[in-house]
């Protein structure tokens, strides 16, 4: 009879441990499977806008939209950057802070994304690197990595106009950490070149040539 | 008993399972996942050009604001600790030689904790109090005029703080054009004299000397090229001249500058990657016709006015007539000036011996660890000569120490040459650490000579420069890059050439005005008189006279006007504390002047080399039977200068050398804790939007918490099966 409750104590123990983790597991694996997807629903929203409107919601109760489209190498495929760095937002896709320039302009753009989702590519960004951004309205610029740095949370500075045609890329360092939240960002600066021709680059060959490979 | 067997199981389990999550708490913010195979000796890692390296230790920042003549200077200084110890920083840095150093702010995390102005001793006492008693504690002291340390004591495991000191200075006016210097790195100084035993006794990689009794505080170790040690500045300055400007520009680094409304002109550094190799100059030219003659400033503070007045006395014509003279040109040829700088160094001197003209007498000095003249005595410039001295020139290699002493005194020597005119040149980076033993010697055998000092590489020593040419009744020139060579030096000459006015005196008609500088140093043309005075409060004018060229020269100014200007006090007390340490040399007793320089810091809260800025927290935060080390922030060598040249090959005393630097005295007695510091703001001030998800945190929760449930199950399943079969 002990050996019995004692077993069912443990048993009801590991069943609730069990669960509790079946649940974190799962919503640890939905994490990047919902960026994942809603990169997806968003590039087909962009798709089917026209050229100089604002993209349709791309799923109903959306509360964000896409803005721009950004290649971190021109051979990838574009993620899809949306409106506001909130956090809902960033769930779904690397976000445009509101109070930079507005992607398009020839000013600094800043944009921020998740360092294990959809910026987990900005660690391989190097000096030279190219990269492109292309705005809802169908303008297009190319820009030029002139340094990675790491900074503290506090260099709000780097959110500034700065009167150049410049794109700050921020995520989260360091880049394997278990627990968010700490307070360094890692910091991708770029700097717009001369643009080879406005078309958006698909993964055609003609097109990377431009950019120098690693 | 044997009912409660399985739960440690579970609670051993369970707490694995924690763990991650515990740890981490236990030092905010960072998940130190590293690998071992790529660290030394702890930090973790950032990506620079060659692969993966150790993250920057310290972070600087520095905001500097013009306002009129008056720029106040914000230095932000971001330590990391990136080892597994907790730890206490020391970190040497230079500000420009005039600063007036009167705020420190320490930020832990979301607290502010502001500092405070003590007496040195006791701000030391304070600080090492705290220390002991597991609070983090931040002070700020003097070295030299111009060299500062901050120490940090109680920095965490991979914790950041951060310290914000401000200070003001003057910006220099010279010949239509206004600038400001930010020196960004201390250049490895040559420490003369003889090792005295227990030197070590700072963190630095020099000992103490008769000499250079402080040599171990002003030395920090230097990281090796190569050593992939990274230490960003960002600098950001606005200048708000109050009138048009021409140009603004910087001869050391390239700038972006936005002119925003008015005449309010906004600069960024324009390489985003900017290291701290180099100082930082600023250059700003008003609008032709626009360059103010006279301003005024002026401050009330508790009852008492003070002033801060700059004139630029009329131009004269310069003379046809030139009379002849004999020239000594020194030339540095140390292991500091080697690299760009020697090259910059040749040019100099060869433009210096491209003015002679037969008619004068010359000789040239070189002198690294001894010295050297070109000819036994000065002889007259025959186009023969001059050639000849420059080819000697070119021959000349930059290597050993600086041992200006013997050197200056020899270029002061009138030896057998009687002309009217007697000058001499000193081209040099002025890496040197017995300042105050030089000085005496260029006011003992100046006679007269006058000195004029040359300031050559990225980061020449400018309190040595400008105070030599004090003492030298001469004037100092700065050359930054081999382009500024050719314009620096036949400015000159020309101010050479020129007039000077000299015996000035700053007259305010009222013997309660305390005036600093009480002498004033003799100017050259394009120069403006500055002086700071503390004055009653219906002061009404003041009369600037001196002498120019066998004339007397009378300037007469209202005083009654003037702007409001914040800072304007503390300008005064600083100029009076450099006029004070100057009486040391006159011989006045270091106590009466140590005791006065004191007060006068405490109660201007001005760092002085008698008062520190002390800042403590309030709530201890490390555990006091910890060992905390001690580590020096390495700082990085002056662009151009060669690492071998100056410690020889890689025994030098690199950044590794810390390692080797004793654990910190934590013999005080733990005390009740006094608490100086008061928090003075909570509130976030903005962060960069956050990038991470807890995703695979999640993810190693869960699939590990499935594991061990999973287990446990079984577990409980066979023992349930055993329990029923029994």
């Amino acid at each position: 009879m002990r050996g019995r409750a004692r077993g069912g104590r443990l048993r009801s123990a590991a069943l609730v441990l069990s669960l509790a983790s079946a649940i974190a597991l799962a919503h640890g694996l939905w994490i990047p499977a919902k960026a994942h997807l809603a990169q997806r629903l968003i590039a087909r929203a962009w798709e089917r806008s026209t050229p100089g409107t604002s993209p349709p919601k791309p799923w109903p109760w959306a509360d964000t939209g896409p803005v721009a489209r950004l290649w971190l190498a021109p051979e990838v495929a574009p993620l899809y950057v949306l409106a506001g760095a909130s956090g809902e937002a960033m769930a779904f896709g690397p976000a445009h802070v509101s109070s930079s320039a507005r992607p398009g302009e020839a000013d600094n753009v800043v944009i921020a994304g998740h360092r294990d989702t959809h910026f987990a590519g900005l660690r391989a960004l190097e000096r030279g690197d190219r990269l492109k951004l292309e705005a809802a309205d169908g303008t297009a610029r190319d820009y030029a990595v002139v340094g990675t740095r790491v900074v503290h949370e506090s260099r709000t500075d780097l959110l500034e106009r700065t009167g150049d045609a410049e794109l700050t890329l921020i995520t989260c360092f360091p880049f394997d950490a278990v627990v968010p939240g700490g307070p360094e960002r890692y910091v991708v600066h770029a700097r717009a070149v001369a643009s080879p021709g406005v078309a958006p680059v698909s993964a055609s060959a003609g097109d990377s040539e431009e950019a120098p490979r690693r | 008993m044997r009912a409660v067997r399985p739960h440690p199981v579970l609670l051993l389990f369970l707490s694995l399972l924690l763990t991650p999550l515990v740890a981490p708490a236990a030092a905010p913010g960072l998940g130190p996942v590293r690998d071992p195979g790529e660290m030394g000796a702890g930090g973790f890692l950032i990506r620079a050009d060659s692969g993966l390296r150790e993250a920057p230790l310290l972070e600087t920042d520095v905001a500097i604001e013009v306002a009129g003549l008056i720029a106040r200077t914000r230095v932000t200084q971001r330590f990391t600790n990136p080892t597994r110890d907790w730890v206490e920083g020391i970190y040497v840095f230079p500000l420009p030689e005039g600063a007036a150093v009167d705020t420190l702010t320490m930020r832990i995390g979301e607290r502010v904790i502001a500092g405070r102005v003590e007496e040195r001793a006791r701000a030391k006492q304070t600080y090492e109090k705290a220390k002991s008693e597991g609070r983090k504690a931040s002070l700020v002291e003097q070295e030299r005029p111009n060299v500062f340390t901050t120490s940090i004591a109680n920095l965490g495991p991979d914790e950041t703080l951060e310290i914000t000191i401000a200070y003001q200075e003057d910006a220099q006016y010279d010949r239509g054009r206004f600038s400001l210097r930010f020196p960004l790195v201390v250049g490895p100084r040559f420490i003369p004299g003889t090792p005295v035993a227990g030197g070590f006794d700072g963190t630095g990689w020099g000992t103490n000397t008769n000499e250079v009794p402080d040599a171990a505080r002003i030395t920090p170790p230097v990281a090796k090229p190569g050593d992939g040690r990274v230490h960003p500045v960002t600098l950001r300055a606005e200048i708000d001249a109050g009138f048009p400007l021409d140009s603004v520009s910087s001869p050391s680094h390239p700038l972006r500058v936005r002119a925003q409304r008015g005449d309010v002109y906004a600069i960024r550094l324009d390489d985003p990657d900017a290291q701290a190799d180099r100082d930082f100059v600023l250059e700003w030219v008003p609008a032709v016709g626009r360059a103010p003659s006279a301003a005024l400033f002026r401050e009330s503070v508790e009852g008492d006015e003070y002033a801060l007045l700059m004139v630029l006395p009329p131009q004269v014509e310069t003379k046809a007539t030139r009379v002849s003279r004999e020239t000594i040109i020194v030339i540095d040829t140390s292991g500091s000036m080697s690299g760009e700088s020697i090259v910059q160094a040749r040019r100099a001197v060869r433009e210096a011996l491209s003015t002679l003209r037969p008619e004068d007498a010359f000789n040239v000095i070189e002198f690294d660890s001894t010295f050297q003249m070109l000819f036994p005595a000065s002889r007259p410039a025959t186009p023969e000569a001059v050639a000849g001295a420059t080819r000697w020139v070119d021959s000349l290699d930059a290597d050993g120490g600086t041992n200006m002493f013997p050197a200056l005194v020899a270029a002061l020597q009138p030896g057998g040459e009687s002309r009217a005119v007697r000058q001499v040149v000193f081209v040099t980076d002025g890496a040197v650490g017995n300042e105050d033993a030089l000085f005496g010697a260029i006011e003992r055998h100046l006679g007269r000579s006058r000195l004029y000092t040359v300031g050559i590489g990225s980061a020449p020593n400018g309190h040595f420069m400008s105070k030599a040419a004090e003492y030298g009744r001469g004037t100092f020139t700065y050359i930054g890059n081999p382009a500024e060579v050719v314009p620096r030096m036949a400015a000159l000459f020309e101010k050479i050439d020129s007039p000077v006015l000299h015996d000035l005196r700053v007259d305010w008609g009222d013997a309660t005005v305390e005036s600093w500088p009480s002498r004033i140093p003799d100017v050259y043309a394009g120069e403006p008189v500055v002086v700071a005075a503390r004055l009653p409060k219906e002061a009404g004018r003041v009369v600037v006279s001196g002498r120019r060229g066998g004339e007397d020269v009378r300037l007469e100014l209202d005083v009654a006007g003037g702007a409001d200007h914040e800072g304007v006090s503390r300008l005064w007390a600083r100029r009076k504390v450099a006029g004070l340490m100057d009486s040391l040399r006159e011989g006045r007793s270091v106590d009466d002047v140590s005791a006065e320089v004191a007060a006068l810091g405490v109660r201007h809260q001005l760092v002085t080399r008698w008062s520190s800025l002390v800042a403590v927290d309030v709530t201890p935060t490390a555990p006091v039977d910890v060992e905390t080390k001690t580590r020096n922030v390495p700082s990085l060598l002056p662009a151009g200068w060669d690492f071998s040249k100056l410690f020889g090959g890689s025994r030098g005393p690199a950044a590794g050398a810390a390692a080797a630097v004793p654990m910190a005295d934590r013999a005080d007695a733990p005390g009740a804790g006094v608490a100086i510091g008061q928090r003075i703001a909570s509130a976030r001030i903005g962060s960069l939007p956050r990038g991470g998800t807890p995703a695979t945190l999640l993810i190693t929760l869960g699939a590990s918490g499935l594991g061990v449930g999973g287990t446990l199950i079984a577990v409980a399943g066979r023992r349930r099966r055993d329990g029923a079969s029994r």
